[in-house]
C-alpha cells in the first residue's frame, strides 16, 4: 500500500512540521515568544550571578547560566509539543488530523522534531545573550553539552507527551497539567543547585530523574572535573524508560478518548 | 454489489446513553447516500465512528474491504472528510493549508493547484483562513476535503453556516463531484432540498436507529408526504 511506504510516512512527518512552521511564522507573538521568556530568565538570572559575585559568595559563575540554558532545553522540549497538540485543539482542527492517514508516531514525531527546531533557536540565541552581556560561553561545559541537551531533550519530549495524554484522557480543562508538568521536575532535579541539599527521600527521587545527572555532570565540568559519562549513561537508559512510558501512556489515552467519544468533542 | 463502506451491527453508549443502536450502513461506488434525521438522532456519532474518531462498542466497519481498526492508515488514505464544525488553522494562507494537508495525505503538491482551480481559491490563496468568510472557508474545507481524491467523501451538514448563495454554489459543486467524478459521499445535512438534489439514498435515523431508508421519492410516498421536509418532521415527532 503506497500509505504505509517510508516516502509517504516522511511526507506525513514533513506536513507537520511544515505545517507548524508556517503557523509559526505568521504568527509575530509566538515568534517573540521564542525569544522572550528565555531572555527574561537569562537577564534574571544573570544578575543574580553578577550579584552573588559582588557579595563575593563562593561558586562557580558558570552554575547560575548554565543551569538556565540547559532548563530552557527542557521547558521548551516539553511545552514546545504540548503546544504544537493544543493549537490543534485551539483551531479546532484536530478531528481533520486525527481522520488523516497521519499515525500517532508520525505525528508525534512531527511535533518533536518541530520542537526540536525551536529549541535549537531558543537556546542559541540565549548562547550568544549569555556571552555579550556576561562573558559566559557554554561551549565552557565542553564535550558534554551535546549529551547533556540531548538527554534533556528526550526528557522534556517525554513529558510533553504525559501532558498531551493528560489532556486527551480529561479534556481541554488538563491544559495546565500540559503546561505545568516539566515544573514538578524542576525542584527535585537539582537545577539550581545540588542534590545533595534535598532531604534524603527527596534524594532517591531526584536520581530517579534523568536531568538531575546532566545538571550535576554540568556542574561537576564546570568545577573543572570529566564529564562523568557513566551517570550520562544511567540518563540516557532513564530517558528510553520516560519515554517508552510516556508514549505508552499517550496511545492509553488516545484509546481512551476513543472509546469515550472525547476525541470528537474537541471539536465542540 | 461491492461496497466503499459497510458498517455492520454498529453500537456506541454513553453512559446510560445508547447513541448508536445496532446501525447496518453501506455506500457502494459513486453512490451518494444522505444520512437525516433529528438533533442528537446519533448521525455525527454513525460518522465519527466510520472515521475512526470513536471506538464502537459492538460492530464492525470495513472500508474497500479493510477492516478500519487494522488498516487505519490505509483507509484513511482513502477518505476525507468535512463539517460545520471542523475548523482549519486560522493564521494559515489558504496555500498553506492545502500544501501541509497534501503532505498529510502524502499526495504531489501538484494537488495543491488543482484545489485552487476546482474551488476558485485563486484570489484568496495568500489570505489567512481567520479573514474569509464563511462561504470562503467552506471552499477551502472542501479543497483539503478533496485534497487526496477520496474514493469517498464524508461530509457532517457541509452547508451548515452558509448563506442561500454560498450554499448553493457548494450544492452544486458537490453534485458535479458526484455526477462527473463518480466520487460516493456519505452526507449528513438538516437541508431537505439539499438532500432531495444530491442524495441517491437516504437514511432516517431516530434515537440510534435506522427507522427508514429509501430514495426521497420512495420515501415520500411510504409516509404519504409531500415532500421530505414532512418525512423529517414526521419522523422527528413520531
Amino acid at each position: 500500500m503506497t500509505a504505509l511506504t517510508l516516502p509517504a510516512r516522511a511526507q506525513r512527518v514533513r506536513g507537520v512540521v511544515r505545517r507548524d512552521f508556517a503557523a509559526l511564522r505568521r504568527s509575530p507573538i509566538r515568534m517573540f515568544e521564542i525569544v522572550f521568556w528565555p531572555t527574561v530568565e537569562l537577564v534574571l538570572w544573570g544578575f543574580v550571578t553578577l550579584f552573588l559575585q559582588s557579595q563575593q559568595v563562593p561558586f562557580v559563575v558558570g552554575f547560575l547560566l548554565g543551569a538556565v540554558l540547559l532548563w530552557q532545553v527542557l521547558q521548551k522540549a516539553s511545552n514546545e509539543i504540548s503546544i504544537a497538540f493544543l493549537e490543534d485543539i485551539w483551531s479546532r482542527n484536530l478531528l481533520n488530523v486525527q481522520v488523516s492517514p497521519l499515525s500517532s508516531g508520525e505525528y508525534l514525531l512531527g511535533l518533536m522534531l518541530f520542537a526540536l527546531g525551536k529549541v535549537v533557536v531558543a537556546v542559541a540565541l540565549m548562547a550568544v545573550l549569555s556571552m555579550l552581556l556576561y562573558g559566559f560561553g557554554i561551549t565552557a561545559v565542553g564535550a558534554g553539552l551535546v549529551p547533556f541537551m540531548a538527554l534533556l531533550l528526550v526528557m522534556g519530549w517525554s513529558l510533553g507527551l504525559v501532558g498531551i495524554a493528560a489532556v486527551l484522557r480529561f479534556g481541554e480543562n488538563a491544559q495546565v497539567i500540559a503546561w505545568s508538568l516539566v515544573f514538578v521536575a524542576q525542584p527535585l532535579t537539582g537545577i539550581f543547585y545540588p542534590v545533595s541539599v534535598l532531604p534524603e527521600p527527596l534524594q532517591a527521587v531526584a536520581h530517579a530523574i534523568p536531568g538531575t545527572y546532566v545538571f550535576e555532570g554540568m556542574r561537576t565540568v564546570l568545577s573543572g572535573g570529566a564529564v562523568p559519562w557513566a551517570d550520562l549513561a544511567v540518563a540516557a537508559v532513564l530517558d528510553v524508560v520516560y519515554l517508552a512510558a510516556a508514549l505508552g501512556v499517550f496511545a492509553w489515552a488516545l484509546r481512551y478518548a476513543r472509546a469515550h467519544g472525547k476525541l470528537s468533542r474537541f471539536g465542540d | 454489489m461491492v461496497h466503499l463502506l459497510e458498517a455492520r451491527a454498529l453500537t456506541k453508549r454513553f453512559g446510560p446513553v445508547t447513541a448508536v443502536d445496532g446501525l447496518d450502513l453501506t455506500v457502494g461506488p459513486g453512490e451518494v447516500v444522505g444520512l437525516l434525521g433529528p438533533n442528537g438522532a446519533g448521525k455525527s456519532t454513525t460518522l465519527h465512528m466510520l472515521l475512526g474518531l470513536i471506538t464502537p462498542d459492538h460492530g464492525s466497519v470495513e472500508l474497500f474491504g479493510m477492516d478500519l481498526q487494522r488498516h487505519r492508515i490505509e483507509v484513511l488514505s482513502r477518505i476525507n472528510f468535512a463539517a460545520s464544525y471542523v475548523d482549519l488553522p486560522g493564521v494559515l494562507y489558504v496555500q498553506e493549508i492545502l500544501e501541509a494537508y497534501a503532505d498529510l495525505y502524502a499526495v504531489p503538491q501538484s494537488r495543491v493547484r488543482d484545489m485552487i482551480d476546482l474551488l476558485e481559491l485563486g484570489r484568496l490563496r495568500k489570505r489567512r483562513y481567520m479573514e474569509l468568510s464563511s462561504g470562503q472557508r467552506t471552499r477551502v474545507q472542501l479543497g483539503k476535503a478533496l485534497i487526496n481524491e477520496p474514493d469517498l467523501l464524508i461530509l457532517d451538514e457541509p452547508t451548515a453556516n452558509l448563506d442561500p448563495d454560498a450554499g448553493d454554489r457548494v450544492r452544486s459543486l458537490l453534485v458535479r463531484l458526484a455526477r462527473d467524478n463518480g466520487r460516493a459521499m456519505l452526507i449528513t445535512s438538516h437541508n431537505m432540498p439539499e438532500v432531495e438534489r444530491m442524495c441517491d439514498r437516504i437514511h432516517f435515523m431516530a434515537e440510534g436507529r435506522i427507522i427508514a431508508s429509501g430514495s426521497a421519492a420512495e420515501l415520500t410516498t411510504s409516509f404519504g408526504a409531500d415532500d421530505l421536509e414532512e418525512v423529517f418532521l414526521k419522523v422527528a415527532r413520531r
